[in-house]
């Protein structure tokens, strides 16, 4: 007895010596904590990134880091709406020959990438034209697993056979060459337009050969950029980030970045006029999926001070949504902007299926067309945004949302009219019934929300009188499962969300070109020889009246092909803490912003 | 000597173990868990970019040598880099193995430990109302769903529409009142759960215990109660309580709790693991499993030690 009560007395004195021991080991809070004075601003995203290595800043999330790590050559002004762009780490806007084909790009000299172990005397070195060379060459690299080479894919000369050749860095390629130390020279296959916006993501991030070689593929935790910040710790709970000391005075113009008072103004920003960022001494980006903890984490006063309005929060926060109002208390505490994504939210037919899309019989295909017609006369997309969106979102027709310059007002509202009487009589019109209709497989991942997403448009499409056992549900465990069905054309209907890469209507057009078939975006297989056509038309011409017209024409053929159910962008509400001056920003500034933030009134 | 000479026996013996679990689990990985390669693709990727993903994931090459592979990696405890981060393994592993020790631990040891306490009450006064109380509670703890549980205290004791005495999420364990700060919520949950589930378990131990002829006879010799409950039924009960306490710890090891840390923002194995699992982080996966495999072997010479150690009568043979 005696021996068994000692063996448990030291098991138990063990286990409490060793939560001490564990709990006091050095863990990253011990490198990097707040000190109190500090301006320290402590941001938050709805998930983690999973690699801050630009080539594969794929995600929003990533992106949103990567950018004030490392320099690209051009980004978005601050403040300016419709979204411009401005030079970063270019010295100008780069000069383009008179066939569109030639970009020359100065860039800014005296511009260093941090200190890093990976450079032989520790010192970060200057940032030179091969550096960009070197950067954009990586996503040619098929070593580094790159997310952004369809940027660039077929658009400058020799890089694509430069891959083929085995990516080999010794080799030039043509028309990417660095002319002098500070002069890139991009040739061009054919003129690209959006080349300049490309530029500014966080995929055309500039690094160091140096690091690149030095940490191997650990580079992606250890970024040595020569951005506003420096990576000090990064888990899959936050990301700490300091200033860098070395970076480079540029004050800030706000008339320049397209400051406005009037929408503006209460914002406080134009304190920041005339001082060069970045502001704070130290910036943490908690990374909280979990809506509840994010809000409780937000209405204390010494947690985050930056999250998005959870949907289930709307009702107690905001006095209107139309237009979007806080209610006084919540006004007294937070500054608030409502802002549309740039992006929608739309279910895309998949051609590919004799039964819904394309068919060799013409009569067949003809049924189908009034079907999918049908189906989008069924799909009620108030019901939608009331029941998801906190009736926050747009519903537009087509696939050119009310984010891009080129969205078409004037377009009729049918397509996202609800008319299940109209779907009823179009599907009799066509001899369809409740015998002859399809099975509609109905993909999605698991969870709640899109469970009852299923069940709402089944719902639906029950009131225009097909039968539920044919909206079939199959459950894929994971996204990376789901994103496979999709490039392998598995599924009859394709529902996701898109953001646009850039403020250009191209961005969401492409997901409907015939040759981006799976398993490349166009994921419906939409393939219409003279949207095509038009496609290739637009995607060499500059920002013009033809080129939008061009656009909206083939935007209404999307339509009238009854091609996909489309579309509503989602409005986000984010809320900052009244002492931290910014504008965040989730569309195409992103992270960028961050750059520009104040702290007044750090926490003692 | 003898415990020695056991432990080395039963770790050989334990092989075998970790070459099945290993074997089936990534059977399971790589016949049944999800696809990494489109996790890594960009947009509008080509046949040829697709097929070098496939190719550099390993996932064109036969199941023999890849399975070869990977117990060469558990050997050498090298199981490369993590594909979604590029991270290496070792380095997630021993960074994410303390937080989840440190912060299971404390949870661990009250719920063992008010669990033994409450259901030693519970049967000493069975069928009345002391008994009935802590049984009525231990049905809430077991109802209760740990998620509920978790945001139920988060927001009592540390939003700002509750108590908020304690911080929403974070960790920082840099000294030991920061500790108790960013500790005591997810304990309090933990607790909670696992006292419902430890103390019927301990309880229907404990009473089964007190039936037993010895126990009837002690008491006839008119042995005092205490004595009669440290000796001769704890003692005797400790077999499945030690079983049950023994076999948790390579689960507070390795596997972490998800909620915990996503609810609570502590950077522990557990998210990391749910990570994996969820993209087809395979290098990632397969450290997991294999950790597991061992503390398994690990905790089952643990057990048989300390049967040993509650109970001379048994052999290590």
């Amino acid at each position: 007895m005696v021996r068994a009560v000692a063996t448990c007395q030291t098991w138990v004195s063990l286990a409490l010596l060793l939560v001490p021991l564990v709990a006091c080991s050095p863990g990253e809070n011990a490198v990097a904590k707040a000190v109190p004075g500090q301006k320290a601003f402590r941001y938050s995203l709805d998930s983690a990134p999973t690699s801050l290595d630009p080539v594969r800043a794929s995600t929003l999330y990533a992106n949103q880091i990567v950018v004030n790590l490392y320099d690209t050559l051009y980004a978005y002004k601050y403040l300016q709406r419709p979204y411009e762009l401005k030079p970063l780490l270019a010295e100008a806007m780069p000069d383009i020959s008179a066939d569109g084909l030639v970009y020359t790009i100065r860039l800014k000299q005296g511009v260093h990438f941090i200190d890093d172990i990976a450079f032989p005397d520790g010192r970060g070195r200057e940032v030179i034209a091969d550096d960009f060379v070197y950067s954009l060459q990586r996503h040619f690299d098929p070593a580094t697993r790159p997310g952004g080479t369809w940027l660039w894919q077929g658009r400058i000369e020799g890089l694509d056979d430069w891959k083929k050749t085995g990516s080999d860095y010794a080799q030039p390629v043509s028309g990417l060459r660095a002319l002098d130390r500070y002069t890139v020279q991009i040739k061009l296959t054919k003129p690209y337009p959006q080349l300049v916006d490309t530029l500014a993501q966080g995929f055309s991030g500039i690094v160091p050969h140096e690091a690149v070689e030095h940490y191997g593929r650990e580079f992606s935790v250890n970024p040595v950029g020569s951005g506003p910040f420096h990576l000090v710790s990064y888990d899959t709970t936050k990301a700490v980030l300091l200033p860098n000391p070395a970076f480079r005075q540029e004050p800030v113009d706000l008339v320049f970045e397209g400051y406005n008072s009037d929408t503006q103004g209460q914002y406080g920003i134009d304190i920041i006029e005339g001082r060069s960022p970045p502001f704070l001494d130290r910036l943490e980006i908690a990374f909280i999926k979990e809506g509840s903890a994010r809000w409780s984490s937000f209405t204390k006063d010494n947690e985050i001070q930056y999250a998005g309005l959870p949907n289930e929060q709307v009702n107690r926060v905001l006095a209107s949504t139309v237009p979007v109002i806080l209610k006084p208390e919540y006004a007294e505490r937070y500054h608030m902007r409502s802002a549309l994504e740039a992006g929608f939210v739309f279910s895309a037919f998949n051609m590919d299926f004799p039964e819904f899309g394309y068919n060799e019989n013409p009569v067949r295909e003809q049924r189908n067309h009034a079907l999918r017609c049908a189906i989008i006369k069924g799909f009620d997309w108030r019901s939608r945004n009331d029941s998801w969106y906190s009736n926050l979102g747009v519903i537009f027709p087509g696939v050119i949302p009310p984010a891009v310059p080129e969205y078409d007002t004037t377009l009729s509202a049918a397509s996202v009219s609800y008319d299940p009487e109209g779907a009823r009589t179009l599907l009799a019109a066509n001899n369809w019934n409740a015998e002859n209709l399809p099975v509609l497989v109905y993909g999605t991942t698991p969870g709640p929300t899109s469970r009852l997403f299923y069940e709402q448009f089944r719902a639906w499409m029950k009131r225009i009188g097909y039968p539920p056992e044919n909206i079939q549900l199959k459950t894929y465990a994971t996204f990376g499962d789901i994103a496979k069905a999709w490039r392998n054309s598995e599924l009859p209907l394709i529902s996701k969300g898109w953001g646009l890469d850039y403020p250009d209507a191209e961005n969401t057009l492409q997901l409907f070109y015939g040759p981006n078939g799976s398993p490349g975006s166009n994921d419906g297989n939409y393939n219409n020889p003279e949207y095509d056509d038009m496609f290739r038309q637009a995607s060499v011409m500059q920002p013009s009246p033809e080129r939008t017209a061009l656009y909206r024409h083939m935007n209404r053929l999307i339509i009238n092909d009854c091609a996909a159910i489309t579309g509503l962008s989602r409005r986000g509400i984010a809320l900052w803490h009244k002492n931290v001056i910014a504008l965040p920003d989730r569309n195409f500034v992103g992270g960028r912003f961050l750059k520009y933030v104040d702290i007044v009134q750090p926490e003692s | 000597m003898e415990i020695l000479q056991y432990s080395l026996r039963k770790l050989i013996a334990g092989i075998p173990l970790v070459l099945g679990v290993t074997l089936i689990s990534f059977l399971l990985i790589v016949y049944f868990g999800p696809d990494k390669t489109y996790d890594l693709l960009g947009k509008n990727p080509t046949a040829e970019e697709i097929a070098e993903v496939r190719s550099q994931l390993g996932y064109d090459r036969p199941f023999v040598p890849r399975y070869l592979e990977y117990l060469h990696e558990v050997i050498t405890f090298d199981f490369g880099n993590s594909e979604s981060t590029d991270e290496k393994v070792s380095t997630i592993l021993s960074r994410t193995i303390p937080v989840s020790i440190a912060l299971a631990l404390p949870g661990f040891i009250l719920g063992n430990v008010l669990g033994v306490m409450f259901a030693l009450l519970a049967a000493y006064f069975r069928g009345r109302w002391i008994d009935k109380f802590i049984m009525g509670f231990a049905a809430i703890g077991m109802s209760i769903s740990f998620l509920i549980a978790i945001i139920g205290f988060q927001i009592l004791l540390s939003s700002s529409d509750g108590l908020d005495l304690f911080p929403v999420r974070g960790w920082d364990t840099s000294t030991p009142l920061q500790y108790l700060r960013y500790v005591t919520v997810p304990t309090l949950a933990t607790v909670f759960i696992a006292l419902g589930y430890n103390t019927r378990f301990y309880r229907a131990v404990i009473v089964e215990e007190m039936t037993r002829d010895h126990v009837r006879t002690a008491k006839a010799f008119g042995t005092p109660p205490a004595r009669l409950f440290y000796r001769n039924i704890l003692k005797n009960s400790m077999i499945p309580i030690v079983t049950r306490i023994v076999f948790s710890i390579p689960f507070i090891v390795i596997s972490g709790s998800l909620l915990l840390e996503s609810y609570f923002g502590i950077p522990g194995i557990g998210k990391v693991t749910y990570d994996a699992i969820i993209t087809g982080d395979q290098p990632v996966l397969k450290a997991v499993v294999a950790l597991t495999a061992i503390l398994f072997v690990v905790a089952q010479l643990l057990t048989d030690i300390c049967y040993r150690a509650v109970d001379p009568r048994v052999s290590l043979k």
